[in-house]
């Protein structure tokens, strides 16, 4: 009995090394980690793989959802003009989950170990970037976001190289929303709350001090993305307060918090959002309601294409269209003798020049040294019987 | 140290800043809604608990499934733009539904999932509520999605604010939740202190066995208790779309814990306990936010730390009496 055992025993380890040994060969070669990973040389083939990272479902799906399209609506404009063709590996990072920021690094560890992809666009959000920022520069590959504007992430070296964005920093967005503020509306005394995520609390700040630097009464809170019952935090906004300004990623929130104001005999105050609130559900709290938003040309036929099979309120997602249009073009020039490494494509990202005619931005796309785009205006929006209408 | 202005122009007593009033009676309206949600939610709890000296972790959810069914019903009725009944008889509608499906929920839910545990050591059925929980929560997520779900009050009864002086305003939509809430309470007291089914199942919950021995169906007065306690998170989920606009598969968590704090910090187990430490909780949040620094941000830091001071004086709740053991 007991020789039976020992057999079987030596069987089984046999059998489980064989099979591992069977299964790391026939396992697709992972990318090794660090800056070996963005030499390797990748056969660029037919099919090029880009990784997309945005938040898919969640409580940020609502500006998620429109970045997929409109990279896919890149993609399928692509696929049917190109001889080779794009195919993306989707990440869902769930932005304003409760997990934080840990399904983005998940996704980036995913796209970083994948040696097919050449390439990553996104995340969606600032702190997102962070986060996955050591995941994907330890993977070597470059990585373009179509709405993550937090002014330092390019700014601080961390990801210099790596990163770029296809939207202006908030710095861009702060000047442009302060200007307004002070020179079109005249407001005196403003209310700023911020939502305590990396993205929100340095706009809310550079906001504040270009304010108070005009000689604007600022006052200043935060709030918690997980928070639905902003009535106590209403309360406490003092009732000559002419502005409030919500430097927020989620609509429904922003709606929420408007239809509280309202609530509590509030209504009267202008709200003011950022582009993480540029949505209908936050230009149908009413005619008080205002925005600043990415450049965007809205008379391009591409928006006019787009349109045509998805709702008009989806341009938060047009930057990501460009992001797509970024990456993909770098990856072409990089495999222009058939084999490229991430470290060519990210060259190659470096070097984009969108002209003006071509880009769906309205104005054509460099990056400097940092990462940022070379010209970076914000446009400014009212909302008008629901809908927002470009202002300034 | 402030007091009265002394007039002098070298007094070292500084005047004090005038009160604001408005905030005052604000976070006080905002306190009481949010207390009735959560004194309504924290009555399931102490409820089952005193029953069954179960913490029904899934009670959350079922506040969480109570404000969906209510938001069906809404959409079933064709509103909130063209609702087939007035916004009014539609928000009835919605809570009558919403408490018999939620209500049927939790019978469901005790019968399957903590009866064949009733005889298991206390950290089954445990380990099992926090199962249906998770089974709950991630059922609504798949069926229902992430997005956020809007009642459009503002459109469905047109939301009207009041005001008393200067000072003193109040919405029809508070009004709503913070009388409803005291209806349910009043309604509940009544059931317990004065109908045979009250009297069965303060019989149960004092002792079990004795209570079958004198005929009393314990797993009936057991399947009640979960009807009406889950029927009450159902009510205060329906509260919550018609007070804040939006409801989402998420939110029976935070909601629950808070619901659950509620009843420990009244003393677990005791209904008027329950009631008190919801408005306690909903209470200490808006005070703190609209008064301690960083109050918006940390309010359930405040909320908290009141738990472990609670905690400390009466280690059994505000109104929790502490249990003999005989030895």
């Amino acid at each position: 009995m007991r020789k039976v055992i020992v057999a079987a025993l030596l069987a089984a380890g046999v059998a489980v090394l064989t099979t591992a040994a069977w299964g790391s060969t026939k396992a697709p070669k992972r990318a090794s980690s660090g800056s070996n990973a963005g030499n390797a040389l990748v056969k660029c083939g037919k099919t090029r793989t880009i990784g997309l990272m945005a938040p898919i479902t969640g409580p940020a799906a609502s500006l998620g959802q429109p970045q997929v399209h409109w990279a896919n609506f890149f993609k399928n404009q692509y696929n049917r003009t190109h001889k080779t063709k794009i195919k993306f590996v989707p990440e869902d990072t769930m932005l304003g989950s409760a997990n934080g920021t840990a399904e983005a690094v998940k996704g980036a560890q995913a796209l970083g170990s994948n040696p097919a992809v050449l390439g990553v666009v996104g995340p969606a959000g600032s702190n997102e970037v962070k986060a996955t920022t050591g995941a994907l520069k330890g993977a070597g590959v470059g990585f373009v976001s179509g709405s993550a504007t937090n002014t330092q992430i390019t700014l601080d070296g961390t990801r210099t190289g790596f990163f770029f964005r296809t939207v202006p920093p908030d710095s861009s967005q702060s000047k442009s929303v302060a200007n307004y503020m002070v020179n079109t509306l005249k407001v005196k005394r403003v209310y700023i709350i911020d939502d305590q995520e990396a993205y929100s609390t340095g706009l809310a700040d550079e906001v504040q001090a270009l304010l108070k630097a005009k000689g604007v009464d600022v006052s200043r809170d935060g709030v918690s993305q997980q928070q639905s019952d902003f009535s106590a935090l209403i309360n406490k906004i003092p009732r000559n307060t002419q502005l409030v300004y919500l430097p927020w990623q989620l609509p429904p929130k922003g709606k929420a918090f408007g239809q509280q104001m309202k609530t509590l005999g509030r209504g009267g105050i202008k709200l003011m959002g950022s582009d993480g609130l540029f949505d209908p559900a936050f230009s149908g709290l009413g005619n008080n309601v205002y925005d600043s938003f990415f450049p965007l040309n809205p008379a391009d036929p591409r928006v006019a294409a787009f349109k045509k099979n998805h709702s008009g309120s989806e341009l938060f997602g047009a930057p990501t269209y460009v992001a797509t249009q970024v990456v993909a073009g770098a990856i072409d020039r990089a495999c222009k003798d058939g084999t490229a490494t991430r470290a060519e494509v990210r060259r190659q990202i470096k070097k984009t020049n969108i002209l003006a005619k071509t880009s769906l931005l309205g104005l054509p796309l460099k990056f400097d040294r940092h990462g940022d785009m070379v010209k970076k205006p914000f446009g400014i929006y009212k909302s008008q019987k629901g809908v927002f209408v470009r202002v300034a | 140290m402030c007091g009265p202005p002394s007039g002098g122009p070298h007094s070292f007593v500084r005047s004090c800043p005038p009160v604001n009033w408005s905030l005052f009676f604000g976070e006080l309206v905002s306190g009481l809604t949010l207390g009735s949600i959560y004194a309504l939610i924290a009555l399931g709890y102490t409820m089952v608990y005193g029953i069954l000296k179960l913490l029904n972790f899934a009670h959350g959810d079922v506040y969480m499934i109570g404000a969906f069914v209510a938001f069906f019903v809404l959409q079933w009725l064709g509103g909130p733009i063209s609702t087939s009944v007035t916004g009014w008889v539609a928000i009835a509608i919605m809570f009558v539904v919403a408490m018999l499906a939620c209500g049927g929920l939790g019978v469901a839910i005790e019968r399957f999932a903590y009866r064949p545990l009733r005889n298991a050591p206390r950290i089954a059925p445990l380990i099992s509520a926090l199962g249906v929980s998770i089974f709950l929560q991630n059922s609504a997520l798949l069926l229902w999605g992430p997005q956020f779900r809007d009642y459009g009050t503002f459109t469905l009864i047109g939301v009207k604010t009041y005001s008393i002086g200067s000072n003193f305003f109040i919405s029809n939509v508070q009004i709503l939740t913070i009388s409803a809430s005291i209806g349910l309470m009043i309604v509940l007291a009544l059931l317990v202190s004065r109908t045979r089914a009250g009297k069965a199942m303060r019989a149960t919950s004092f002792d079990r066995e004795a209570a079958e021995m004198m005929g009393i169906s314990v797993d009936r007065v057991i399947s009640f208790t979960f009807f009406v306690g889950s029927a009450l998170a159902a009510a205060a989920g329906v509260m919550f779309g018609i007070v804040f606009g939006q409801i989402f598969t998420l939110m029976g968590f935070t909601a629950g814990l808070k619901g659950f704090t509620a009843a420990v910090v009244g003393g677990i187990g005791s209904i008027p306990g329950a009631m008190l430490g919801g408005f306690l909780i909903g209470l200490t949040e808006a005070f703190s936010t609209g008064y301690l620094p960083g109050g918006s941000t940390y309010a359930n830091l405040y909320v908290f730390a009141l738990l472990i001071a609670i905690f400390l004086i009466r280690p059994t709740g505000l109104l929790g009496s502490p249990v003999i053991r005989k030895v």
